[in-house]
């Protein structure tokens, strides 16, 4: 049985999360501008000042967070640990797994990113998602959890 | 094919004709100048329209009663209804969780009533039938119970129904008297924020802060009263001759004083119970018991909130009950390490100080004064309260079972068997990193999680919290693994099957491995042989009926769950999409079996 280390996610990742976070930053700049402009006008620093400052944070969050990311196949169980202000850690046993997607969204497709999605029946932690993997790490990762899956029956029956 | 109860067509008739008259009347009284007959022939006119509705009123009726036909095989249940759209249902069994019956004042004179079928996970009840007489319905129940236990061992004789727990007139007294209905409450405000001129106006002119603090407190014991008044009757006649019984595999549960409730909850289904109490129970030695199915927990769509399986007795009784369900002995709570006071202590001093600086800013801002520093006086209680919470706090690793322990003004035990479990989930917030702290929750694929609390073992230490992690998965595994060994080393007795054959014969041990891999991979290709062996599943859930009491009697008594426990998470998604004929045909692979082999019948 083969055990891995942790593995960590793609870096290319980083990207998808940084992106995310400079456009809520841009979102709300709009917005805190659209106040400036129409309702009553801020001081002159606040409007920079706010965008710059949810931008910084969210690139230090999307970096924390690619750090504080890593999933390992275990011998019967998925194992993950992720979060910045709050790390949580799952363990999905894999006789518990009922089915493994991998998925692409646009963004990631440009830039050659993937997800494995791992669904259990639990009423929390009913699915699993692993980002930033390359499409064929994620094939991988789902083929291989699902071959894991259905021995993990079959043998613990025997 | 059987029939519904005739006197269904009647009572549907005026079901259906009020409805309409409601909706008529209301249409006339608000708008009764548009109406065109109202001349002197306008009479004549309406009582013709209103004759015509109720011809067709009937006629469909008619038509609905003879087009409805149901049947009970011995591994499907059959539904044909439809006047206009056809539809042709068949239920398997083994996915039938639920079987609930429902009567209210009326069906009870006229001896009818109300049938549902739940199955796992299913947001909606799978069949409804409208309207059967009490017997046929109560045989339906006891058929489908025996039907389910019986697949693999027809000539099991019938188990006597054992009465677990049968609410006295005392404890019926208690219930009412412990209960708060906050719902009263929250409607009242809605209703009182409408009509704030009339609140204000009772308040007399010129009597300045102490009076109007008066009146506040008068209004608030009313509405504490009321609530509590409110609370009573609907527990009451929730709860009204409340009878609890283990029929073979199922429990049976009969409630209310006007709707009579008859449900039945499949033991095997059971994914957690939870002994929950509130310092007053405490104090009286008192506790409520709920136990949860995959995706269903009974009586849920009529009364949220009166779920419980046992809505009182003493501790004691309800631990007995408990165990008699799943054997988990008496824990031995850890708790929590001695540093985590001092967490809650902090905690309570700055919800504190929030409230005290509000009421200050409130002060500033407002003429007069009022007493901000008040809170202040509540300085002493942190350390308690914060005691107490670290107190009641624990988890405990039983050998079957794990057992999570929390809160103090509404204290829950919850007992999750290791087979139970899915996900094993390990968080640390900031603030609990700060104090080496972990909070582990056992994830497991009941309903009431959704909306409650999921086992969790809170604000242990970090290096425990490792510990409990590797411990739940490996004990979850080993108990799987020990599972599928008692199936089959030890077959129900009774089963037709000799001994020898389900042990030694590979064959079978294949079929029980595939039995088995049904809980994990809902999704893909060994589901078609699901169907066929989880009958055995169910003879293994039917010998632990002889055993019980036994030390290991619950892991056997556990047969076929996990596989229900991952339809309903996959019914969960399906039944998003179509209605409900397409949920059970999609959700579950071995249903749309069945329902192939009904179309080539």
């Amino acid at each position: 049985v083969e055990v891995d280390r942790v593995n960590r996610l793609h870096p290319r990742v980083q990207v998808v999360w940084i992106g995310r976070a400079l456009l809520l930053a841009a979102v709300i700049g709009a917005v805190v501008t659209a106040v400036d402009r129409l309702a009553f006008s801020l001081p002159s620093p606040v409007v920079p000042g706010v965008v710059a400052g949810l931008a910084l944070l969210g690139v230090g969050h999307a970096i924390l967070r690619y750090r504080n990311w890593g999933y390992e196949v275990r011998e019967d169980s998925l194992y993950l640990e992720r979060g910045v202000l709050t790390q949580v850690r799952t363990v999905v046993p894999f006789v518990r797994i009922q089915h493994v997607d991998s998925s692409r969204g646009p963004v990631q497709r440009l830039l050659g990113l993937a997800n494995v999605v791992v669904y259990t029946a639990g009423s929390r932690g009913a699915d699993v998602s692993v980002p930033g993997l390359t499409p064929d790490g994620a094939d991988d990762l789902r083929e291989r959890l699902r071959r894991l899956a259905i021995r993990a029956e079959s043998e613990d029956a025997v | 094919m059987t029939k519904l109860s005739p006197l269904s067509v009647p009572y549907r008739v005026l079901q259906r004709g009020g409805s309409i008259l409601f909706a008529v009347l209301f249409a006339v009284a608000s708008g009764a100048s548009a109406i065109p007959f109202v001349g002197v022939a306008g009479p004549l006119v309406f009582v013709g329209l209103a004759g015509v509705l109720v011809l067709l009123v009937v006629a469909y009726e008619v038509a609905y009663y003879e087009r409805y036909e149901y049947e009970l095989t011995t591994d499907t249940f059959d539904i044909r209804s439809g006047v206009f759209a056809r539809r042709n249902r068949e239920i398997p069994l083994r996915r039938i969780q639920n079987v609930d019956i429902r009567r209210n004042v009326v069906q009870r004179v006229i001896g009818i009533a109300a049938v549902d079928f739940e199955t796992a996970g299913g947001s909606e009840t799978e069949a409804a039938i409208r309207f059967v007489s009490f017997e046929e319905a109560k045989r339906l129940q006891a058929e489908i119970a025996r039907l389910k236990r019986d697949e693999s061992r027809p000539t099991e004789e019938d188990t006597p129904a054992a009465e677990l727990f049968a609410l006295s007139t005392k404890e019926l007294a208690l219930v009412g008297a412990l209960s708060f209905d906050f719902r009263v409450p929250g409607a009242l405000f809605v209703l009182a924020s409408g009509s704030v001129p009339l609140l204000t106006s009772l308040v007399p002119d010129g009597g300045g802060l102490p009076v109007l603090f008066g009146v506040v407190l008068v209004l608030f014991l009313g509405v504490v009263l009321f609530s509590w008044a409110a609370g009573a009757v609907v527990a009451i006649v929730n709860y009204y001759g409340f009878g609890l019984r283990r029929v073979g595999d199922e429990l049976q549960y009969e409630r209310g004083l006007l709707q009579r409730y008859d449900g039945s909850i499949p033991v095997d289904k059971v994914q957690t119970l939870t002994i929950e109490d509130n310092p007053l129970k405490r104090y009286f030695g008192y506790a409520t018991l709920y136990i949860e199915t995959a995706g269903y927990a009974p009586g849920q769509g009529d009364s949220p909130g009166s779920q419980a399986a046992v809505p009182l007795a003493t501790r004691a009784r309800v631990e007995r009950l408990a165990n008699d369900i799943e054997s988990f002995g008496s824990p031995a709570f850890d708790r929590p390490p001695r540093r985590v006071r001092r967490r809650y202590a902090a905690r309570y001093l700055i919800a504190l100080a929030a409230v005290t600086g509000v009421l200050f800013g409130v002060d500033a801002v407002l003429p007069g004064s009022i007493p901000w520093f008040a809170a202040v006086g509540l300085l002493p209680f942190v350390p308690v309260a914060a005691h107490y919470k670290w107190k009641h706090r624990g988890v405990w690793l039983g050998p079957n079972h794990v057992v999570t322990r929390n809160g103090v003004l509404k204290r829950q035990v919850k007992i999750v068997p290791y087979y139970r479990i899915q996900t094993i989930i390990d968080t640390r917030t900031i603030f609990q990193r700060r104090w080496d702290l972990a909070t582990v929750t056992a994830d497991t694929a009941g309903s009431l999680s959704l909306v409650q609390q999921d086992a969790a073992a809170v604000d242990v230490d970090a290096g425990e919290a490792d510990r409990l992690r590797t411990a739940l998965d490996s004990r979850l595994l080993t108990a799987l693994a020990e599972r599928r060994q008692t199936h089959r080393r030890r077959p129900s007795p009774g089963a037709w099957e000799p001994e020898p054959d389900r042990g030694a014969e590979p064959a079978s041990a294949t079929d029980e491995a595939v039995t088995d891999s049904d809980d994990g991979s809902g999704g893909s290709d060994d589901e078609e042989a699901s169907g066929g062996s989880s009958d055995k599943e169910a003879s293994g859930g039917g010998s632990d009926k002889e055993a019980s009491g036994g030390g290991d009697d619950e892991e056997a008594s556990g047969g076929g769950d996990d596989e229900e426990a991952s339809g309903g998470g996959s019914d969960k998604e399906a039944s998003g999409g179509g209605d409900g004929a397409d949920a059970v045909e999609d959700a579950e692979s071995s249903d749309a079996d069945a329902v192939e082999d009904d179309s080539d019948d």
